[in-house]
């Protein structure tokens, strides 16, 4: 059987100018026909933002695409479907209110008479498609009486019907039970057997394996590989979706004597309207002085919901969280403040600063009363001590500029200025390094381990295992928002990046629990 | 380590950059007084002169543009607070007019306490004016309702009801307007520029300004006001109470409408006439998005609106046009200047990569 | 109770130009456009229909163009708020004040009267109504006797309801306000669609404002008096559906000719009435917002 080529991608790059991102980093990709593809990596390794790019969703700015061997420019997903490229989305792009029938057939509703929408046409057209791949809908349900998993089926009799036989799926089975996983992946065999090629975007590893033909794996930016599927196991693609370690070296802790737990988190759980599963599911930890507790994980498995409790944005369900003994379970972010809450936030752009402030007006706030005289705000005060932070913290700014004129690295040592500054016992740092080059990711190691030095209780959030790894004296892996793995110490030194890797991605789970 | 430059002048290119779009947008009204007087007009030439020289040709209407031009500069504070904390504040009709409303009464009723009854007064009506903002502000905090229409909702009905009030049991028999009692004479504030009405209420106004500028920029609670516009996440984050400052500066911001009602009666007047602050709200708002929440640049767009005005009249008193010319002018600006396009024209996107 | 037949009778034309803005105004709204330009759109076309009827001789010929004035008005307004990327209620603000303002302006210009100016030329408003219909006991008189416009808007009221529900435009038009990403992954723009939303309601709000103006032969400055607003009011009391609006519009229609009817023979103060709708929709707002924070999730 020739391998002909659905799809070959060459050399796409993708860099958006806000935060001058490579998204896509010349990657290569190429779709067999008649196969099904797993797109893998972890959140932000560019793999949504390649597919954009095939569905026309996003320009790029270097590369060449081609369509069954004819090179294409893709400028809109209307000449992506008339490519016969379909895209299924993560979240789904259906109006509630609408039946099956009129969702499906948007833009191309047949009519009578020229005007009126010719609805017992339209039923007849879409149940033949459903029929054809044996879905459960009928065309004249209205959509918002479906289950998810029937309305992920319009989304794809959607794509089928316009005659796409390239379709991609972004992370199709997120919101899925495991039956309706079943049902999904019957139908894509079945599409894969009549011809069409299919690319699932995940980071589920049992169900690459359980899929696809191949799989291809992204990471920050780049294309790394593509394999057959049958030829690697999970624990291959599972390391090559985390990455090798870098060499940073930070002397780790020693265990102290005297060290006392300052935060303590007991049984929490956080729920969400809407969704099955809790966010945080009895999650307990305790967090020592002089001591880097670090929460590994892949994102969307609870990392982002923890660091949302300890910042007190959002409310816990069930639990306690305390502090030096004290009860502060969801006493709200100022009250934190006010307890000593020092928190260096994942998204730096959007809660950790006000970009059209300026500098001094980003590192004073919490705190602002207290560069008061006779009332008002002394400016020359606020100066003084915002320029000796920049320099103590090596940040290449003025006090006055707006901090959104920084680079990346520049606006976290403001952050990282202010909440160092600020800490009283404890300090929260979530995602530190994402963005930043080696020189700054260093120099942050390097603050983290001087506060722990002095005797603070460090919490580190991080996706990254890299980091975890390098700096963590202790970790605690989630998955699902479970706590199922945790090392102390020399355990975790001696352990490889692979094995933990199994534990954020759910392969292995730790029996008893650690403390 | 960057360049030391004068902590002034790196200053003025942006904000110059920045104002640019608004000076875009006031040339394209100033354009359109002539194009319109070209249409309407038998003796454009004529018309024109008056317009743009008439509020200037003498003590009278030169004070007089000045009179108009205070409670813009109030209502233009008092959106501009408003916007600087992330909220719309579109009730000004009503806030002036009931604001004046009550200054005027409670002036009667206080009367023998004299200079600390008039400030008592001034307070209490501005008070009341702060009150109808400040419950939209309420909503949207508690409900998240759009404090945008609420506070304009709101507005209207209060004008009708302050209508009926002038019109009925608060009418001065005495009189051939329609119009509530007077204030005391001892009251009113004094004439700076006779023989035109500007009184002492214009020091007032500019003493306002200095005030919202220092709120602004240099108390804590202005700061945080501040931040919770320009990043309510952010805000929050950094342990301000953003609730606080939902309703907190929509209050203030009726307050100082309900300010520039109060002084229009104590200086300009002195009772309330029905109608008389008719669409001095929606001038305010206009001048605030002008100057774009700039508390000292307030005074200029102020002062355009009146002159604006001022033209009209004078335009409509020695020439063929009508005085309803200076609406068409101001809704062209309100065409334009929310327009994200235009307003953000000439400002570079910098960034330090 | 003798009066009950002609306050009906009376409602139904008053209620017409309501019907008509709130008509156009309901295409807006579904949408996603909140349009507050419907009381100087009204406007524009009762001064633009009068005028150009006195001119032309016409009421048809005047009713057209006064029409067509408006939706250029309409599309003026679409273009500053789509295009020029502004706050459409800030851009909808400028139109009120604009056609407040053009109005008096123009009617200076040409009439050298800036209050009220009467047409004699102009003739009353033909009224419809074969006499065989006009004979059925009760409904005839209510129903039979109205001049065209209210027939139109009758009619117009049916095609909406079908555009809405039964053309793939309508789909579209309501897709937009619903969940315009559903359009735009499909390569369709949303923005198409709210514009020819402010071109309807640009032809409805001139044909509404012509019926105000020609039923009196005369053009009276503000003889909108806040009906753009109220056309608000029917679309959210309605339930943005067309057969809602007709309900909303027809007890608004009542409350009115009620009024006129019973002047000074209630004690209730003419102003306090006027403040109604904008108390009911604030109301009305409070009531869903609160209802909408019910429903939501947790807040984060």
């Amino acid at each position: 059987m020739p391998l002909e080529l659905a799809v070959e991608m060459r050399n796409i790059t993708k860099i958006y100018p806000e935060n001058n991102l490579r998204a896509n980093d010349e990657v290569d990709f190429l779709l067999r026909k008649g196969e099904i593809h797993c797109l893998a990596g972890e959140n932000g390794a560019g793999k949504t933002t390649l597919m954009k790019v095939l569905y026309g969703l996003e320009d790029h700015e270097g590369g060449t695409i081609r369509i069954r061997g004819n090179q294409q420019d893709i400028s809109s997903p209307l000449v992506a479907n008339r490519l016969g490229i379909g895209m299924v989305h993560q979240h789904f792009m259906l109006v509630e209110d609408f039946t099956v029938s009129q969702n499906v057939l948007m833009g191309i509703e047949p009519r009578k008479h020229g005007l009126i929408y010719d609805r017992k046409k339209a039923d007849t057209l879409v149940n033949e498609v459903i029929g054809h791949h044996h879905f459960s809908i009928e065309a004249n349900m209205l959509v918002r009486n479906l289950t998810v998993g029937q309305k992920q089926q319009v989304e794809i009799i959607k794509m089928l019907y316009r005659d796409v036989d390239i379709l991609i799926l972004d992370e199709p089975t997120a919101v899925l039970t495991e039956q309706e996983i079943e049902s999904l992946f019957s139908t894509l065999k079945q599409l894969a057997q009549k011809g069409k090629s299919l690319i699932l975007i995940t980071h589920k590893l049992q169900e690459i394996k359980a899929i696809s033909d191949r799989v291809s794996v992204m990471r920050q930016g780049k294309m790394l590989d593509t394999y057959e599927t049958e030829e690697v196991d999970e624990r291959q693609i599972s390391a090559l979706m985390m990455g090798k370690s870098i060499s940073l070296s930070i002397e780790h802790g020693k265990k102290n004597t005297e060290s006392r737990p300052v935060i303590e988190g007991r049984q929490i759980t956080v729920l969400r309207q809407g969704q099955q599963r809790p966010l945080l599911n009895a999650l307990s930890f305790t967090a020592y002085s002089g001591e880097i507790l670090g929460f590994a994980g892949v994102s969307g498995n609870g990392l982002g919901v923890l660091e949302a409790v300890l910042g007190g944005f959002i409310p816990i369900y069930d639990g306690k969280v305390l502090h030096n003994g004290e009860d502060i379970t969801n006493i709200g972010t100022a009250l934190l403040r006010k307890q000593g809450l020092a928190y260096v936030p994942s998204d730096r752009l959007k809660v950790g600063s006000a970009l059209k402030a300026s500098v001094q007006e980003n590192i004073i706030v919490g705190e602002s009363g207290s560069f008061r005289k006779n009332g008002f705000i002394d400016q020359k005060k606020v100066t003084r001590h915002t320029n000796d932070l920049l320099e103590r913290y090596s940040a290449k700014a003025t006090a006055q500029m707006p901090i959104g004129t920084l680079s990346g690295g520049n606006i976290q040592k403001v952050i990282l200025a202010r909440e160092i500054e600020r800490y009283q016992d404890y300090i929260v740092f979530s995602e530190p390094t994402w963005g930043l080059d080696i020189a700054s990711s260093q120099f942050v190691y390097e603050q983290i381990a001087s506060l722990r030095d002095k005797g603070a209780a460090v919490i580190l959030i991080s996706s990254s295992l890299d980091e975890i790894l390098t700096i963590a004296d202790r970790i605690i892996v989630l998955y699902r928002g479970t706590r199922v793995a945790s090392f102390v110490g020399d355990e975790a030194r001696n352990l490889s990046k692979e094995e933990i890797g199994e534990y954020m991605l759910g392969i292995r789970r730790q029996g008893a629990a650690h403390a | 380590m960057l360049d030391r430059k004068p902590h002034q002048s790196r200053r003025i290119l942006p904000t110059l950059r920045s104002s640019a779009g608004s000076f875009l947008i006031l040339l394209i009204a100033l354009a359109g007084v002539v194009v319109l007087s070209l249409l309407l007009s038998k003796t454009p030439a004529k018309t024109l002169r008056y317009f743009f020289l008439g509020p200037l040709q003498n003590t009278y209407y030169f004070g007089n543009m000045l009179t108009s031009a205070i409670p813009l500069i109030f209502g233009g504070l008092g959106v501009s607070l408003a916007m600087r904390s992330g909220n719309f504040n579109l009730g000004g009709e009503g806030q002036i007019y009931s604001g004046a409303l009550v200054t005027t009464l409670c002036a009667i009723y206080f009367a023998p306490l004299g200079l600390l009854g008039a400030l008592l007064a001034l307070c209490i009506g501005a008070s009341v004016a702060g009150g109808l903002a400040g419950l939209s502000g309420f909503f949207r905090m508690k409900w998240n309702t759009s404090e945008l229409i609420t506070s304009f909702l709101i507005s209207n009905a209060v004008v009708l009801v302050v209508n009926y009030l002038i019109a009925g049991p608060f009418m001065d028999p005495s009189t051939s307007l329609i119009a509530t009692r007077k204030i005391p004479d001892s009251f009113r504030l004094s004439a700076l520029l006779p023989p035109s009405n500007l009184s002492t209420a214009l020091f007032f106004a500019l003493v306002a300004v200095v005030a919202v500028h220092i709120y602004l920029y240099k108390t804590k609670s202005g700061y945080e006001l501040r931040m919770t516009g320009l990043n309510s996440r952010f805000a929050k984050y950094g342990g301000i109470n953003t609730k606080k400052f939902i309703v907190l500066p929509m209050f203030l911001s009726g307050f100082l409408y309900g300010l520039g009602g109060g002084f229009a009666i104590y200086g300009t007047y002195f009772s309330t006439i029905k109608e008389f602050s008719s669409g001095m709200g929606w001038n305010g708002l206009a001048v605030a998005l002008i100057a774009k929440s700039r508390p000292s640049a307030v005074i200029p767009a102020a002062l355009f609106f009146a002159y604006i005005e001022a033209g009209a009249r004078s335009a409509m008193l020695h020439s063929d046009v009508t005085f309803e010319i200076a609406a068409i002018v101001q809704s062209i600006i309100f065409f334009f200047i929310s327009s994200e396009v235009l307003l953000t024209l000439f400002e570079k996107k910098r960034r330090e990569l | 109770m003798q009066f009950t037949i002609p306050i009906l009778h009376s409602a139904v034309t008053i209620m017409t130009p309501l019907l008509l803005a709130s008509m156009g105004g309901l295409f807006t709204e579904l949408s996603g456009m909140l349009n507050i330009a419907l009381e100087g759109l009204l406007l524009t076309g009762a001064f633009s229909s009068v005028v150009f009827t006195y001119y032309t001789g016409s009421m048809v010929l005047g009713t057209l163009l006064g029409i067509g004035c408006t939706m250029l008005l309409s599309a003026i307004l679409a273009s500053v708020t789509l295009n020029l990327k502004s706050n459409v209620f800030i851009t909808g603000l400028a139109v009120n004040l604009f056609a407040s303002g053009l109005t008096v302006v123009l009617s200076f210009y040409l009439f050298a009267n800036k209050g009220v100016v009467v047409f004699d030329t102009i003739a009353t408003l033909p009224l419809l109504g074969p006499p065989s219909l006009a004979k059925i006991p009760i409904l005839g008189d209510i129903f039979i006797g109205h001049s065209l416009f209210v027939y139109l808007s009758w009619l117009l009221l049916g095609l909406s309801y079908i555009v809405l529900y039964r053309t793939p435009f309508g789909f579209r038009v309501r897709a937009t306000g619903l969940h315009p990403e559903a359009l735009s992954t499909l390569g369709m723009r949303p923005d198409r669609y709210r514009f020819a939303s402010f071109l309807i309601s640009g032809f409805t709000c001139g044909l509404g404002g012509a019926l105000l103006t020609l039923n009196l032969g005369a053009f009276v400055p503000n003889i909108t008096a806040g009906k753009g607003w109220i056309a608000l009011v029917v679309i959210f009391l309605g339930n943005k559906t067309p057969i809602g609006l007709l309900i909303a519009a027809f007890i608004f229609g009542l409350a009115d000719a009620f009024s006129n009817f019973a002047q000074g023979a209630l004690n209730i103060p003419s102003d306090f009435i006027l403040a109604i709708p904008y108390l009911f929709t604030l109301l009305a707002m409070v009531g869903s917002s609160i209802y909408a924070k019910k429903k939501g999730a947790i807040e984060s």
